[in-house]
């Protein structure tokens, strides 16, 4: 990995907003309730939205942990493969 | 996801908070186009996208130059910045929009050059080249304010 | 007086429940580095990212198998254009911790001809495989991975097969758990 790309993740990690960021969602979602909606779902379909952003970004970071579970394995098994023919290797 | 993304891009807290929460809302106003939860966060990432260099735009905070033309601090004799992630983010938040939401959505989303082509509606080629030639520069601009040795 | 006894205490036990998890300081490598690999996974990440492997994939089985009992990853492995960008030191720092009672070299392997050096550590506590660290360095190479947790070394051999790698063979005398 380049310095500066590590750099970057760090630097550009993700920061969240204030504390009542939900809380002035769902009011701002109960004022301006969708036509066609009752006010009571259009609360409970903000929330949903909001559940349903974390999920695929909860889904996007289960796919960064295996790709990184994955490096880590398959780095751990080509050293110990390594060390598996060195030993062979220096077998009388 | 969608705050981060404004807020890197922007570098403003209280604009990313405003850009974040039109967002969530309007998302909840095209529910029905929504087909699924990856759907759903597709679609706030690319409004994200649009709305921050939307705002961008209007703000008019920076004139647009290209990348070569940013401006240098004086390289010579300015003690390295201890802050290395803080200078990262002031040089990204000098360049133009289009090369800076690339290396936001690279570097904070860890979206690969064909995610980010489709996000943005733009060739994956132009990614690639705005990926290589910011990479270059920020490079450059540490190397030259003592931050980083080559 | 009793705080103080009662805080060293709590940081003994910390200590002794950690000793098989390495301090790995080895940033200043990843700047001289023409390639580098840093993963850090505890106990959560682990559990979440094992919920998207694929039990159906002969690969991503035998990982999530292996990772089951599995409380860390932690690897940072470099690679250098150049012979001399690790020191003496590098290679100490990681050595000087497995030289702890709970620690053994299980297996230690070099190529004078070639500087390549190979070693592999095992934690053992009350008679259980708490820990592993194979350590690997060249003149071009600097690799210590940690793995924290309830090992089984098959398991570990078992990587092989996958991945496009040979099979290991178990080796003579080696502990099995």
């Amino acid at each position: 990995m380049d310095w500066l790309e590590d750099e970057l993740r760090q630097a550009l990690r993700r920061k969240d907003p204030s504390p009542d960021f939900e809380a002035r969602v769902m009011a701002a979602a109960r004022r301006r309730p969708v036509l066609t909606m009752p006010r009571w779902l259009a609360a409970a379909a903000a929330l949903l939205v909001i559940t349903s952003a974390g999920l695929g970004y909860r889904y996007h970071r289960g796919q960064a942990a295996k790709a990184q579970v994955m490096t880590a394995m398959r780095l751990t098994g080509s050293k110990l493969s390594r060390i598996q023919m060195q030993i062979k290797a220096a077998r009388p | 996801m969608v705050f981060s993304v404004v807020y890197h891009f922007l570098h403003d807290r209280d604009t990313a908070e405003e850009i974040a929460q039109d967002v969530f809302l309007s998302l909840h106003r095209n529910l029905r186009a929504i087909q699924s939860a990856a759907h759903a966060g597709f679609w706030l990432r690319k409004v994200a996208v649009q709305r921050s260099i939307d705002a961008s735009r209007k703000r008019m905070r920076r004139p647009q130059v290209a990348l070569e033309d940013v401006a240098e601090p004086v390289a010579r004799g300015v003690p390295a910045d201890p802050m290395l992630g803080e200078t990262l983010r002031r040089l990204i938040a000098t360049l133009p929009e289009t090369p800076r939401m690339v290396i936001v959505l690279r570097y904070q989303e860890d979206l690969d050059p064909t995610e980010i082509a489709n996000l943005m509606a733009i060739p994956v080629s132009t990614v690639k080249s705005h990926l290589q030639r910011s990479l270059a520069l920020l490079r450059e601009k540490l190397v030259r304010r003592g931050v980083r040795e080559e | 007086m009793r705080i103080v006894r009662t805080v060293t205490l709590a940081c003994a036990v910390a200590a002794a429940l950690w000793a098989q998890q390495l301090k790995l300081n080895l940033d200043h490598l990843a700047g001289k580095a023409s390639d580098s690999v840093d993963v850090s996974l505890n106990n959560s990440m682990l559990q979440f990212a094992a919920k998207f492997l694929d039990g159906k994939d002969p690969d991503e089985a035998a990982v999530k198998r292996l990772i089951a009992g599995i409380d860390g990853i932690y690897i940072r492995s470099y690679e250098f254009k150049q012979d001399g960008a690790w020191s003496q030191a590098d290679l100490d720092q990681v050595r000087n911790q497995l030289k702890a009672p709970d620690w053994s070299r299980i297996l230690g392997i070099k190529s004078a001809e070639e500087g390549d050096s190979a070693e592999v550590h095992v934690c053992n506590q009350n008679g259980k495989i708490t820990g592993v660290v194979i350590l690997v360095t060249g003149a071009k190479e600097f690799t210590v991975a940690n793995i924290v947790g309830a090992v089984s070394l098959e398991s570990l051999a078992d990587l092989g097969g996958h991945f496009g790698l040979p099979r290991l063979e178990q080796q003579k005398g080696t502990k099995k758990r």
